[in-house]
């Protein structure tokens, strides 16, 4: 039979958690599953497709990392029960993949000697071992393949053909599948075996990791530490603002050049109207964003890939301890600065329940990156662009501030649950450290590129449909005459009754209910009613801010800043609240605080700026 | 009403029904899914005419399961 007709053979790629399984996944499948420098990045399995040389086709799963068969987490779970074949609607592999840390064989080889024990199909790869070479650790493959009584090859997932070797193999055991020939039998002490191999293969060096260790000395000082990761943090946010202007300045200008162009070709009537009011206004609003939202995410990914976010959430378990969080949770909390929907299904990896619904409630207050675009409107609107002490920027200070008030909201709600709660111990956090490294400029710009795209699509699919329906909302009846009189005019004037005593005018109302879909749509949505509220073309034509600036008094804009610290309009983050935690109560739990946080802390700041003559 | 302007007024007919099926989609899949579902039962009746039959088998056929949740991040797919 031809190699090419044959059934896929499945393989499964598993091992402890940061070793890089997805990697070496995206190696050998040519996908671009996202990768970073810590545990628990991979929380669901993931499918993927190899063509090997000789045109046998693979399905290769990439599963969550897992220390040991006995699951002590979700995505644990998720990993035995695919390797057992008792993961529901998912064929049991019909070999598997076992990758290792060339840098940490000690912990990786035991979860090893376990998989062998299932008697199934095995190979061994053993990865990193450009790293391992760099720190002087030896290793005998050949010895650990005869021991192991499986075939091992070397891996180095992150190199252009670093698994090239791995590939060949597995082409090899396709044409005969052979059960490992070594087993050690039932009540084998792993730890015992797993050193016996160790002394017969490994060579470690006097010091493995001079490097680390030196920077852990400085990093992980629970004071120098804490002031690092604080100017790190502090830093990111000054970038966002000094570096993302001329770029800005430059989409604004095509913005405005493409509206004029396009209003000047155009008759007049509603489908001009559609196009410069509408898409042009509301679209070009958002995409202006981006240079923002890019820098910030070339900062966390290079974090990311450093190794530095593990240690980060070593320094914060003592305060998310008190708050009623663990060290854990820094990581659910981190991803949720993207989206909030990737860091609630990364709270996964959270072992006690408690700890994980505590997590999950609060990743909604982390300021996801579609918030970035509201704040950076009213940021640029209202807050002069100053140099404060002779170095910072003011505007960076204040997104700085926002970003913390988010973090500072989120201890604070865990605090008050952990008061509630009968049950207020406390759980060691026990985290890997991995070995610091030096980004890898190729991964940093294809999460960049995968950070546009999702932007983009963001922008051409779901801003861009809600921008066409809102600008319907707000043509009709009266063809644009008079926006108070259109539809959306007149919801946005009978819900400025609630929303008058936190300082939204109509228009803000109105850009609060689309903004429930993608909150960036809040800032389409204003470009687009203005666009149509101003009777000069020219005015219309020029960016927001402006316009908002001219509209808007002090205490409207900080209460709409506030608001949006605790926004808890996010249909799609509810949704995966509910699929979670399984549970409609948890959901409106949820949102009922959010938007009552919201409400109060918009209420009082807008309060107190009338009192202090901002109104 | 002039012929420029029909033709304007069906433009944004068309876009507005195509922005209020992504907008469904994104943050209704299972609603969506169900109307599929729905609309493409009948047509795969006995004794319907093959034509719709197969307009019928190609709207259940992009009906899958499990397409829910994300509505438009996209960072969990």
């Amino acid at each position: 039979m031809n190699a090419e007709t044959l059934a896929p053979l499945r393989l499964a790629l598993v091992g402890n958690p940061n070793c890089g399984k997805t990697a070496l996944f995206n190696q050998l499948t040519g996908s671009r599953q996202k990768v970073a420098n810590y545990a628990g990045v991979t929380v669901e399995r993931k499918e993927g497709r190899l063509r090997g040389p000789s045109g046998r086709s693979y399905a290769v799963l990439d599963l969550p990392g897992a220390y040991s068969l006995n699951a002590a987490s979700l995505d644990e779970a998720v990993a035995r029960d695919v390797i057992r074949g008792c993961y529901p609607g998912e064929a049991a592999p019909d070999a598997l993949v076992c990758v290792m840390d060339a840098t940490n064989l000690r912990l990786h080889l035991r979860f090893a000697l376990e998989l062998r024990e299932l008697g199934k199909p095995m190979i061994v790869a053993v990865n990193m071992m450009d790293a391992a070479r760099r720190r002087g650790i030896g290793i005998d493959l050949v010895e650990l393949e005869r021991l192991l009584g499986v075939p091992v090859v070397e891996t180095v997932a992150v190199r252009r053909h670093g698994a090239r070797a791995l590939v060949e193999r597995i082409e090899r055991m396709a044409e005969a599948l052979h059960a490992p020939t070594q087993r050690l039998g039932k009540g084998a002490d792993l730890h015992a075996e797993t050193r016996r191999l160790l002394a017969a293969t490994v060579r470690m060096p006097a010091r493995t990791a001079r490097i680390d260790d030196a920077l852990d000395r400085w990093l992980l000082h629970p004071l120098f530490g804490l002031l690092a990761l604080a100017m790190v943090m502090f830093l990111i946010f000054q970038a966002v603002y000094a570096w993302a202007t001329p770029l800005m300045d430059l989409i604004d200008a095509g913005t405005a050049w493409l509206g004029e162009t396009v209003g000047a070709v155009l008759p007049e009537g509603p489908l001009s109207s559609l196009l410069v009011d509408g898409i042009i206004a509301g679209v070009g609003g958002v995409i202006v964003f981006l240079p923002q939202i890019l820098i910030l995410f070339a900062f966390i990914l290079a974090l990311e890939e450093s190794g530095y976010l593990p240690r980060a959430a070593f320094l914060l378990d003592r305060m998310m301890a008190s708050a009623g969080l663990s060290g854990r949770s820094f990581i659910p909390l981190l991803s949720s600065f993207a989206c909030a929907i990737p860091g609630i299904m990364a709270t996964r990896s959270i072992q006690d329940p408690r700890d994980r619904l505590a997590t999950i409630l609060v990743a909604p207050l982390m300021t996801c990156s579609a918030r970035l675009p509201v704040y950076a409107l009213l940021i640029g609107a209202f807050i002069p662009q100053k140099t404060v002490w002779g170095v910072f920027n003011r505007q960076g200070l204040v997104l700085f501030g926002l970003y913390a008030a988010g973090v500072a909201s989120a201890l604070l709600v865990s605090w008050v649950m952990k008061q509630w709660r009968r049950d207020k111990g406390e759980h060691a956090l026990l985290l890997e450290l991995p070995s610091y490294r030096v980004p890898h400029a190729r991964d940093l710009l294809i999460g960049l590129w995968e950070r546009a795209m999702i932007f983009l699509k963001r922008v051409g699919g779901i801003i861009l449909a809600l921008t066409v329906l809102l600008w319907v909302l707000l043509y009709f009846p009266n063809g644009g005459a008079d926006v108070t009189q259109s539809l959306a005019g007149r919801i946005g004037q009978a819900l400025s009754v609630v929303f008058a005593p936190v300082g939204f005018n109509w228009q803000i109302c109105i850009a609060l209910i689309p903004g429930l879909a993608a909150r960036e749509v809040a800032v389409s949505s204003l470009a687009t009613v203005y666009a149509l509220s101003t009777a000069d073309d020219t005015a219309a034509a020029q960016a927001l801010a402006p316009l908002i600036n001219d509209g808007w008094s002090l205490a409207t804009a900080l209460s709409l800043l506030v608001w949006y610290i605790y926004a808890p309009m996010c249909i799609s983050t509810l949704a995966t609240i509910k699929r979670e935690t399984n549970s409609w109560k948890q959901m409106a739990g949820a949102t009922g605080y959010l938007f009552a946080l919201a409400y109060a802390a918009a209420f009082a700041t807008y309060q107190v700026a009338v009192l202090l003559g901002a109104g | 009403m002039s012929a420029s302007l029909l033709l304007q007024y069906v433009v944004i007919a068309l876009a507005v029904i195509v922005s209020a099926w992504v907008v469904a989609k994104k943050q209704f899949p299972g609603g969506v899914r169900r109307l599929r579902m729905a609309l493409a039962i009948p047509m795969l009746r006995e004794g319907r005419p093959a034509w719709l039959r197969t307009l019928g088998r190609k709207i259940a056929s992009q009906v899958r399961s499990g397409a829910g949740g994300c509505g438009g991040c996209r960072k969990c797919d």
